[in-house]
């Protein structure tokens, strides 16, 4: 048994086993950083939780608070909170389809889908399922099939995908030779998981237009070494567990039977047992794959790095840490919220990023030295989606959209009472029960935070989707941090963060408000999440008695701080 | 075979590659370097100043190598066209290229690859890494990181093509090599700074910028936050070139050129190499030819037979080839058989390429395919090998290993070599 056993006891939460095992790693640095100060933490979890940075005003509120058990009561606000649903939904809509342009099914419909899913807190395996298995042709859950239809259920792309993104093994290079590098990536492996897909086929309704999933009754998997030229033939089969072979056919081969125009649908579905076997706890590739990418997602780096090249050289870093995730999550079904709470009170994810029993001058020379013993949090970049979201916080733009919002529905609501108000006698007292039961309704809308978060998101998803396009890239998503010249010009010289910088009524117009002493702990706050130190504060207040225009010095100050390293990562 | 085994290292190849052997530089830097590894501060210094660059040609989609480099006019296969003399005694090439013909002396042929991959993306991928899977740098990204001087005024490695996104080229060797994409001919967008704000105004919000970045780098590994900050510094270098992006091209050169994109663009290159980039990729597209291979051939290598042989004539009258490699290449071949539909399709078994310039033997051909060009008769190489000979021409030892601490990974695949009998 690994080094780490002795500490383990099966009745602690979670997290604390995850702690024990962390620290028990042979590669951690003692004495780890230690607890990170509770701005940062707030700024931290909001991140990863909802997406955005705190508001000036929430950052305030959690420095002042004074509950001991105050982050864990945080992390449960926010993991109810209708920011959380929106927050998932963007991490497994960029997970799974990798920024795809959207064919069969419409993006708004997928978001949707997927909010509601994480809304409802759905297991990671019936929200596997139901991808796998919707065929599109139920209005309710067709945009579940997107990931097999949008990817034109191409055999080589799905199967790749579902061996990246449900396995955590790349296995192109064995579609044409057993990898050439990696021993356990085998041709078997590869047409195994195509087995299960080759027979789907996309069918476009020759009336409706709408694209849905067809299969056939038969077609056998083929394949031949490139180097070795010897051909091989499988079943479906999940990596190595045995080949399942199709059940005995009875007289009939088929529910609809191919024709012209028409979707056939077979017996027996291979596809629809691919989720099936791929949920099988003897498929612990499964289980272990997506405890990867939750760690990933909170921590800043898979445990196996990259997330989907899980190989004999290329293992995880802590195995038995990774092990204890994947099971947990088998024993409490595939809840990814439970998951991502325990992750969230674990001290390993609560660590300063700083290493803070260093002298200040020494900054640890490569990062990959340390890079994956938790002793230290790391540096997350944000998302092109979390960096937009965060522009908008700080800038102003988000409160004051929300705001609007919130006054055009009230308004509304107000006018839908007058009408009522204004129908008079018997007609009134008549209809006033089930009005009443409806306008009630209405009126709450306003207030509800789910309308709320629902119609700010709507309000300011272009400029999302400007960001996407400027720090996204689609396709495989690359882990490593990458900043281009021309995201750097974005930032420096677009008219879109200059808009922002100048906002009426805005983040620059509220400091231009202030004396210059107050200046510095709004701006801190509503920028970086964090009170000024004595010394940032005195820089500030030089910098608003130097500048000639108090305006314009505000502003570039404010381009400064959204366009800093502090501001591009989660730290 | 190994070189730094039977030649004595690092100051073998400064002696036979530099141009400028027997210079200030050249002496001095070998005597400081002997004995360091190769990328320590003195070798890159040295590379420097030798000003070493690379053009690059990329004719996408897979030009076909019987209209191109490796005519067989009268075989089965091999299609309508002749194949006529070039200014190289006994080198013939297509009917198609009747200028580069004219230039041949300039360059070399390899006509015997063998990349065994016929698809578009791994072709590409392999010529551009010299390997066949893994997360490696681009040849220009390599270009950027080890000849580029540290305070040039552009981007190490810059490609210009009006279609397809970003590739991720640098791998391991960091964002500030990564390839700088130009749409075409229109220059980077947001160059200009805010009309709200003055110069002076602009200063002052970097230097809040690079302020702010100081505090929080403290007790901080800086991986991450030298990636970020570096992106400034590339997006203030391209700012300072403005006016060239910007600038309109000379109708007389445009005359010479052609006005069409291809043209445009290797204008533009011959500029850009001009104004000190160290790697150029121009993208020529249009030659996935499976159906009307010759018709297509025609013209897209009519395009390219005038605009590729005015820009050597430049490049050679500037008095820049002898420190310019430039590669003419495509992903893979096309298929000596021809379709249904008089195409060609996708190939990579039996193909060519041309390369000429910086550390390149003129006027050679290496390699041949047999009678029909259905394989590789002589001399066979693939991009494993081709990698190692484009960085061997430029100067660069490619059996050692990048620069990185605590890795070893060597700039070429180990198990490949340079084509010697290519390099001067």
């Amino acid at each position: 048994m690994a080094i780490g056993s002795p500490t383990l006891d099966a009745t602690e939460p979670l997290y604390k086993q995850i702690d024990a095992l962390v620290v028990s790693h042979p590669g951690f640095r003692d004495p780890a950083a230690p607890k990170t100060d509770d701005a940062s933490f707030l700024r931290r979890i909001h991140l990863d939780l909802t997406g955005s940075i705190p508001t000036a005003q929430q950052t305030r509120d959690f420095i002042a608070e004074s509950a001991p058990d105050k982050r864990v009561k945080l992390i449960d606000r926010l993991l109810d909170s209708p920011q959380y649903a929106r927050r998932m939904q963007v991490v497994f809509d960029v997970m799974l389809m990798e920024r795809r342009a959207s064919k069969h099914i419409k993006a708004e419909q997928w978001e949707e889908y997927l909010l509601e899913s994480f809304r409802q807190n759905k297991s990671w395996l019936q929200l596997c399922t139901e991808m796998l298995t919707a065929d599109g042709t139920n209005e309710q859950t067709r945009p579940a099939a997107r990931f097999m239809l949008d990817r034109e259920l191409n055999v080589d792309e799905v199967t790749r995908d579902l061996g990246r993104m449900f396995l955590g093994r790349d296995l192109q290079c064995a579609q044409c030779h057993d990898h050439p590098a990696i021993d356990d990536y085998l041709q078997r492996h590869y047409y195994g998981l195509a087995a299960f897909i080759k027979r789907s086929f996309v069918f476009k309704d020759p009336k409706t237009k709408l694209s849905s999933i067809g299969e056939k009754a038969d077609g056998e998997i083929e394949f031949t070494s490139v180097f070795t030229s010897e051909t091989g033939k499988t079943e479906p089969r999940m990596l190595d567990a045995d080949p399942i072979s199709d059940p005995p056919s009875g007289p009939e081969l088929y529910k609809v039977k191919p024709a012209k125009d028409v979707r056939s649908v077979p017996v027996y579905s291979r596809r629809l047992q691919l989720a099936q076997s791929l949920a099988d706890p003897a498929n612990v590739a499964f289980r272990f794959s997506i405890a990867n990418r939750v760690w990933a997602m909170m921590m800043g780096r898979g445990l196996v790095e990259p997330v989907d090249m899980w190989h004999a050289d290329n293992p995880p870093t802590h195995p038995e840490l990774l092990g204890l995730m994947a099971d947990s999550l088998l024993a409490h079904n595939y809840d990814l919220k439970y998951l991502v709470r325990q992750l969230a009170l674990t001290d390993a994810y609560q660590r300063s990023s700083r290493y803070e029993t260093q002298p200040a001058d020494q900054a640890p020379a490569d990062a990959d030295d340390y890079a994956d013993d938790y002793a230290v949090a790391m540096l997350k970049p944000l998302s092109p989606e979390q960096l937009a979201r965060s522009m908008m916080q700080a800038s102003g733009l988000a409160e004051q959209q929300l705001a609007s919002l919130i006054a055009k529905q009230e308004k509304a609501e107000e006018k839908v009472e007058k009408e009522k108000e204004g129908k008079s006698g018997k007609e009134a007292a008549e209809k006033n029960e089930a009005e009443a039961s409806s306008a009630t309704v209405t009126q709450q809308t306003s207030s509800d935070p789910v309308w709320q978060e629902k119609s700010l998101n709507k309000a300011l998803r272009s400029h999302v989707a400007t960001f996407a396009g400027v720090f996204g890239s689609k396709g495989v998503q690359q882990a490593r941090f990458d900043a281009s010249a021309d995201q750097a010009l974005f930032l420096r010289n677009g008219d879109l963060i200059q808009r922002w910088v100048a906002l009426k009524n805005g983040l620059s117009d509220r400091l231009a408000a202030m004396k210059d002493t107050e200046v510095a702990e709004e701006f801190y706050l509503s920028i970086f999440s964090r009170m000024p130190s004595a010394e940032e504060a005195r820089v500030i207040e030089e910098m608003l008695e130097d500048s000639e225009d108090r305006k314009v010095g505000i502003r570039q100050m404010v381009w400064a701080g959204l366009a800093s390293a502090e501001f591009r990562f989660n730290h | 075979m190994r070189r730094h085994h039977d030649c004595d290292g690092i100051d073998h190849v400064i002696a036979r590659r530099s141009f400028l052997a027997g210079s200030a530089a050249g002496v001095i830097g070998a005597n400081a370097i002997r004995g360091e590894g190769l990328f320590s501060p003195a070798r890159a210094a040295v590379l420097e100043t030798q000003q070493k660059r690379i053009l690059q040609i990329y004719l996408q989609g897979g030009v076909s190598q019987l209209e191109s480099w490796d005519p067989k006019p009268g075989t089965k296969y091999g299609g309508p066209f002749q194949a006529i003399p070039t200014s190289v005694p006994g080198m013939h090439i297509s009917e198609l290229l009747p200028h580069t013909a004219k230039r041949m002396h300039m360059l070399s042929i390899v006509r015997s690859i063998n990349s065994k991959i016929g698809d578009h993306s791994q072709g590409m991928l392999f010529m551009e890494k010299g390997r066949r899977a893994g997360e490696y740098p681009y040849v220009g990204s390599v270009a950027s990181r080890y000849l580029a001087p540290a305070d040039g005024d552009l981007p190490g490695y810059i490609h210009i093509s009006k279609r397809g996104i970003n590739d991720a080229t640098a791998a391991f060797l960091g964002a500030r090599h990564a390839q700088l994409k130009l749409d075409g001919n229109k220059p980077p967008a947001n160059l200009a700074i805010p009309a709200s704000i003055d110069e002076t105004a602009d200063q002052t919000r970097e230097q809040m910028r690079l302020r702010f970045n100081r505090r929080f780098s403290k007790q901080r590994s800086p991986a991450l936050t030298d990636v970020y900050n570096s992106s400034y510094e590339q997006a203030a270098k391209l700012m300072k070139r403005k006016a060239m992006f910007e600038g309109k091209a000379q109708e007389k050169d445009l005359d010479r050129y052609g006005r069409h994109d291809f043209g445009q663009h290797c204008l533009l290159a011959r500029n850009l190499l001009e104004n000190g980039a160290t790697c150029v990729k121009v993208t020529h597209h249009g030659y996935d030819t499976h159906a009307e291979n010759f018709n297509f051939h025609l013209e897209q290598l009519g395009e390219f037979d005038q605009t590729f042989s005015t820009l050597l004539d430049d490049i050679h009258d500037r008095g820049m080839l002898d420190s310019t490699l430039v590669m003419v290449y495509s992903e893979m071949g096309r298929t000596p058989k021809i379709n249904t539909k008089y195409g060609r399709d996708h190939w990579g078994t039996a193909w060519s390429m041309a390369l000429g310039g910086c550390g390149i033997q003129p006027g050679a051909i290496v390699g041949k395919t047999n009678a029909d060009g259905t394989k590789v008769a002589e001399r066979e190489v693939d991009a494993g090998h081709l990698f190692h000979t484009y960085l061997s021409a430029v100067g660069l030892d490619t059996y050692e290993d990048h620069d990185l601490s605590g890795r070893s990974i060597p700039i070429g695949d180990p198990a490949a070599e340079p084509i010697e009998e290519l390099l001067s």
